[in-house]
């Protein structure tokens, strides 16, 4: 093979500079129904994210509604507490204050910084069950008994956690 | 007569000791106090209507001995020598076995409008409306005293100041 013919070989053709027929027709026929497609996909997603932030407030109600009826107050929302809504109904009880003294008490907590006391005191009785009295800055006293079998080792609940170290105190 | 005050005596001396004690910082202080506020019990004549009553104004009484000692000229000039400051929470001995000396020795540094609420709240059990009576203040005041107190008693954890 030739010096001239590898040279030929690889030339680039040159551009042409026209355009095929229909080919300017055919991108905006795709691009108008692009846009179409896509304005259905957004009204689309903004239904289904309604959808789901009503959902969610719902389930957030039913929540609160049944840690309410499980007599969890403000500590079953205070922040950086987790709440599991159906295990706190079986594991605590909202019960009748029954203003124990600190003397009276097993296990005392005083949290001055986040506004709030506990006392718990030992169940007498078969079952083990802990009575926990709370009292908080703004006045309000709520009592609840914890049913220790059905209490996780490792719970992150505030009144659980107590019911345990009163068990654990002597 | 001597058993009926010594019933007394045996049921509160402790509680106003320590009430005492948060106020003034200084065990001989707080012994004067309490003993002064019994001599005023013995002393008044006024009708004393219940148990309560008779709690509320032994409290209220000894606070005000505790103040008008801080209040006085010769208080304010004089240091005790022998105790310091940074250890009174150890001399509290209070009826249960859950300590934080830390958190009680900032209460014990709150301004008196704050301290005695929060001591009284936390430490001896009152409610909001029993202080309220011991303190001669609205409930509502209470309240915020409580609110702003805990607020300071944490920059004080936190910054080392009230």
């Amino acid at each position: 093979m030739g010096v001239q013919e590898v040279q030929n070989q690889g030339a680039v053709p040159a551009y042409q500079k026209k355009k095929k027929a229909g080919h300017s027709e055919g991108f905006q026929e795709s691009f108008l129904q692009n846009l179409k497609n896509r304005d259905l996909e957004k009204q689309a997603n903004t239904a289904a994210e309604t959808e789901a932030k009503r959902a969610a407030a719902d389930t957030q109600t039913e929540v609160k509604v049944k840690a309410e009826k499980a007599g969890m107050g403000r500590i079953g929302a205070a922040p950086g507490i987790r709440v599991n809504a159906a295990a706190m109904q079986e594991t605590l009880q909202a019960v009748e204050v029954r203003h124990m003294s600190y003397e009276e008490s097993d296990h005392v907590r005083i949290a001055v910084t986040e506004g709030y006391t506990l006392k718990g005191k030992r169940e007498e009785g078969g079952e083990a069950r802990v009575y926990v009295e709370a009292k908080y800055e703004d006045g309000r006293v709520e009592a609840y008994q914890v049913e220790m079998a059905k209490v996780p080792e490792r719970t992150e609940h505030m009144i659980e956690r107590f019911a345990l170290e009163t068990m654990q105190e002597r | 007569m001597e058993q009926e005050w010594s019933y007394l005596v045996d049921e509160y001396r402790a509680m106003l000791y320590r009430i005492a004690f948060s106020n003034m910082k200084n065990r001989a202080d707080a012994e004067d106090a309490v003993q002064e506020a019994f001599l005023r019990y013995m002393k008044d004549e006024k009708p004393i209507q219940n148990k309560e009553h008779e709690k509320a104004w032994l409290i209220r009484t000894t606070i005000h001995i505790c103040l008008d000692i801080l209040k006085s000229g010769w208080y304010q000039k004089t240091v005790p020598w022998n105790e310091s400051f940074e250890n009174a929470a150890k001399n509290i001995y209070l009826p249960y076995q859950v300590r934080d000396d830390e958190t009680l020795e900032a209460v014990l540094r709150l301004p008196v409008h704050y301290r005695n609420p929060i001591y009284l709240f936390y430490y001896e059990d009152y409610s909001i409306h029993e202080i309220a009576g011991i303190l001669n203040e609205k409930e509502g005041t209470i309240k915020t005293r409580l609110r702003r107190g805990r607020e300071e008693v944490k920059k004080i954890l936190t910054e080392g100041r009230p």
